[in-house]
């Protein structure tokens, strides 16, 4: 499968709309899941949502899919709504969810046919898909006999075997080993390039940098930027991230690092600091004199070109996998 | 709808699949069907061997063994001559009879005179049927010489000479006590062990069938198929309707299998085809609604699992699946047209036992009724959001 220059070329902008959120929120009890959250998804656009554990991504796509009512706001997918929409609609959920006791060829017939597919159209379609998942040698194998791998790739052809609009994955590459992921992204760029809209979640920024035409930052329930990645780089102002491994004093560390000019933010994280500045390089020599007396040696530095983990970073005041 | 069948075809190939449901649905009910009539069965033609001691060597010893061998008899007693007591009491011991009698020495003449006769029975508790037909025998036929007795003496009192009285007792002894029982059924036909028990054990491993169907709904729901499946144009209901409806052509499947089997190759009665085909249908009806009202019940698969056990046992054991209702208490025959296996074996046993095809008509409806006010429930309950 190889991915469309033309299509991904093509501004979001002068694309058809096909998925329109409006509002959406959502509370569980007094815990505020999802907060007044809009965006759109072109077609043929893959759009990441991207956020840490807990920021709201999966509540969010389960309203998209309608497996969870909103209290607030609405959905529309290509003019369509409630039980209509969801036919358009690929769902791909973050475990597998296929039943091992039934051949891969079974499963994906059984998942067509709630579409209400026809039995000739369906096997037609089902041949497709065991073609493009590349498992049409294993079609007749249990599921319970395939590899993690081959698990993952029917899990996806699950959520395509009725020929969606729109294809929505829910964190597929979580627990996967590197070369399923490399296949899974591999794949999900070649739906983009055919011109399905993807919605893709993920707390990966390497992957939403490397998939998606645009990325919705959310936190805390609530869409905190949205854009392509350079509109979202450039909110931070082309500035630098510096991650520094610290032992010691880190907390004098940190304050002494946002006592020095050209330092934008300076946080602290698991194992040291991470500092937003305007030129990583030009400021090293700086901030290596200003905590040179402090209580704290700095095992290694790391100067990184503006990238989404800088753009949460500065949005939220948090790294992306903290 | 069509989701429905969807779902019910995919349950039934994975079924299918589960050696364990095959077993649970069609070879476990056979099996004990057949080990409980076989157990059961025989209740209705008791027979033992019994020991006759006699020590007596004389007329009314002679005439006791021939009432014990006598045509009336023959189904029920077979006699065995046995030299002593104690070897009678051995022989009882090791199970080789299941009782006997001991007529002793000087029985006749303390008949004929004034002392008191006795004929003992050796029996022991581990065989006490037989025991307490023995007894029965003995005391049966002591009521007969006390007839006799009786009428000798009346004749002697009312004048006959002492020279007739060998003549009276030889006539009396030929003389039977004018009243005698014979037991018969109601109905036209009699109600055989594996009658009953062939639909009462289809329809206890049938109502398995509702765990199955409950914890797979819960399972698909761990599993991410059940997000899957109404992600897609399904609604709820339609997945408890695809349970149910899995439940309702294994249920189908597993009685119709037994009511052919045991029909076939153990002469179990199942009542007129149509009749039986709608109990059949109905209690398989009900125990695919009761599918529907576990899943809808239950907010987890233990959940699950623990409501179906409860429900089931409690319908089995109310219903009289395990015994025969017509032999239990008044409350518990009462409480047994409460749950729709009561009604149905109720019409099976009016089915069995030679009544006509209109007998099934209750049954069914009530039946019905249940299966209704169940999907009612469902119908309520499927109304709640799948996601909190």
């Amino acid at each position: 499968m190889t991915v469309s220059a033309a299509t991904r070329a093509t501004p979001s902008s002068v694309r058809r709309t096909l998925l329109t959120c409006r509002n959406l929120s959502r509370h569980f009890g007094d815990r505020v899941a999802v907060d007044d959250v809009s965006l759109t998804i072109a077609a043929g656009e893959t759009y990441g949502l991207l956020g840490p554990n807990g920021a709201g991504k999966t509540t969010t796509i389960r309203m998209i899919c309608g497996l969870l009512r909103p209290d607030t706001g609405w959905v529309d997918l290509d003019g369509r709504r409630g039980r209509r929409a969801r036919a358009l609609i690929g769902y791909v959920p973050q475990d597998i969810a296929l039943y091992p006791d039934l051949t891969a060829r079974e499963n994906l017939v059984f998942f067509g046919r709630l579409y209400g597919l026809g039995s000739r159209a369906l096997a037609r379609r089902v041949d497709e898909v065991l073609e493009l998942i590349d498992l049409r040698d294993r079609r007749d194998d249990r599921v319970e006999d395939m590899s993690g791998g081959m698990r993952r790739r029917l899990n996806i052809g699950a959520g395509l075997v009725h020929s969606p609009t729109l294809l929505v994955l829910d964190e597929p590459t979580v627990g996967v080993d590197p070369q399923s992921r490399h296949a899974i992204m591999t794949s999900v760029r070649a739906f983009g390039a055919e011109g399905l809209a993807v919605l893709y979640t993920t707390h990966y920024m390497e992957e939403a940098e490397r998939l998606c035409d645009r990325v919705g930052i959310i936190d805390r329930g609530r869409l905190v930027a949205e854009g392509t990645r350079r509109e979202l780089v450039a909110r931070v102002g082309e500035r630098d991230r510096i991650d520094l491994v610290v032992t010691g004093d880190v907390d004098a560390l940190v304050r002494a690092c946002r006592g020095v000019p050209g330092v934008a933010t300076a946080n602290r994280t698991a194992d040291g600091a991470q500092l937003i500045v305007q030129d990583g390089n030009e400021l090293l020599p700086r901030l290596l004199a200003a905590t040179a007396d402090l209580d704290a040696v700095v095992r290694s530095i790391e100067v990184s070109e503006p990238d989404l983990e800088s753009v949460f970073l500065h949005l939220t005041g948090t790294a992306l996998r903290e | 709808m069509n989701a429905a069948l969807v779902i019910a075809r995919k349950d039934l190939r994975q079924r299918v699949r589960d050696r364990s449901a095959l077993v649970l649905g069609i070879l476990a009910p056979l099996l004990i069907a057949t080990v409980m009539s076989a157990a059961f069965g025989s209740a209705g033609s008791f027979h033992t061997t019994v020991g006759v001691v006699d020590q007596d060597r004389h007329e009314l010893g002679a005439a006791f063994v021939a009432m014990l061998r006598s045509p009336d008899l023959s189904d029920v007693v077979t006699v065995r001559s046995v030299a002593t007591p104690a070897e009678a009491r051995r022989l009882v011991h090791d199970k080789k009879l299941g009782a006997a009698f001991v007529l002793p020495l000087g029985f006749t003449p303390a008949a004929h005179g004034t002392a008191t006769a006795r004929i003992e029975v050796l029996g022991s508790s581990d065989q006490a049927i037989a025991r307490e037909v023995s007894a029965a025998l003995a005391e049966s036929f002591a009521a007969q010489v006390n007839a006799d007795r009786l009428s000798v003496l009346t004749a002697l009192a009312t004048g006959t000479s002492a020279a007739r009285t060998a003549h009276l007792i030889a006539a009396s002894a030929r003389l039977r006590l004018p009243v005698s029982t014979r037991s018969g059924d109601i109905g036209a036909k009699r109600l055989t062990a594996i009658s009953y028990y062939a639909p009462s054990m289809g329809i206890f491993f049938m109502f398995f069938g509702i765990g199955f169907g409950a914890r797979s709904y819960w399972l698909e729901r761990r599993s991410g198929n059940l997000d899957r499946m109404l992600a897609a144009p399904v609604r709820p209901a339609e997945v408890l309707a695809g349970k149910a409806l899995s439940t309702l052509v294994f249920g189908l499947a597993s009685l119709l299998t037994m009511a052919v089997v045991t029909s076939v190759f153990f002469d179990a009665q199942w009542g007129p085809l149509p009749a039986a085909a709608a109990l059949v249908f109905a209690i398989v009806l009900a125990a695919a609604a009761l599918t529907a009202l576990v899943a809808a019940l239950a907010r987890s698969e233990r959940q699950a699992d623990g409501v179906a056990s409860t429900v089931t046992f409690a319908l089995v054991l109310l219903g009289g699946n395990f015994v025969f209702v017509s032999s239990s208490p008044e409350l518990l025959r009462r409480l047994a047209l409460l749950t729709p296996n009561g009604w149905a074996m109720r019409g099976f046993v009016d089915l069995q036992s030679g009544a006509g095809a209109s007998a099934a008509v209750q049954p069914v409806l009530a039946i019905l009724a249940f299966t209704a006010v169940v999907a009612g429930a469902v119908a309520l309950l499927a109304r709640r959001p799948v996601s909190s």
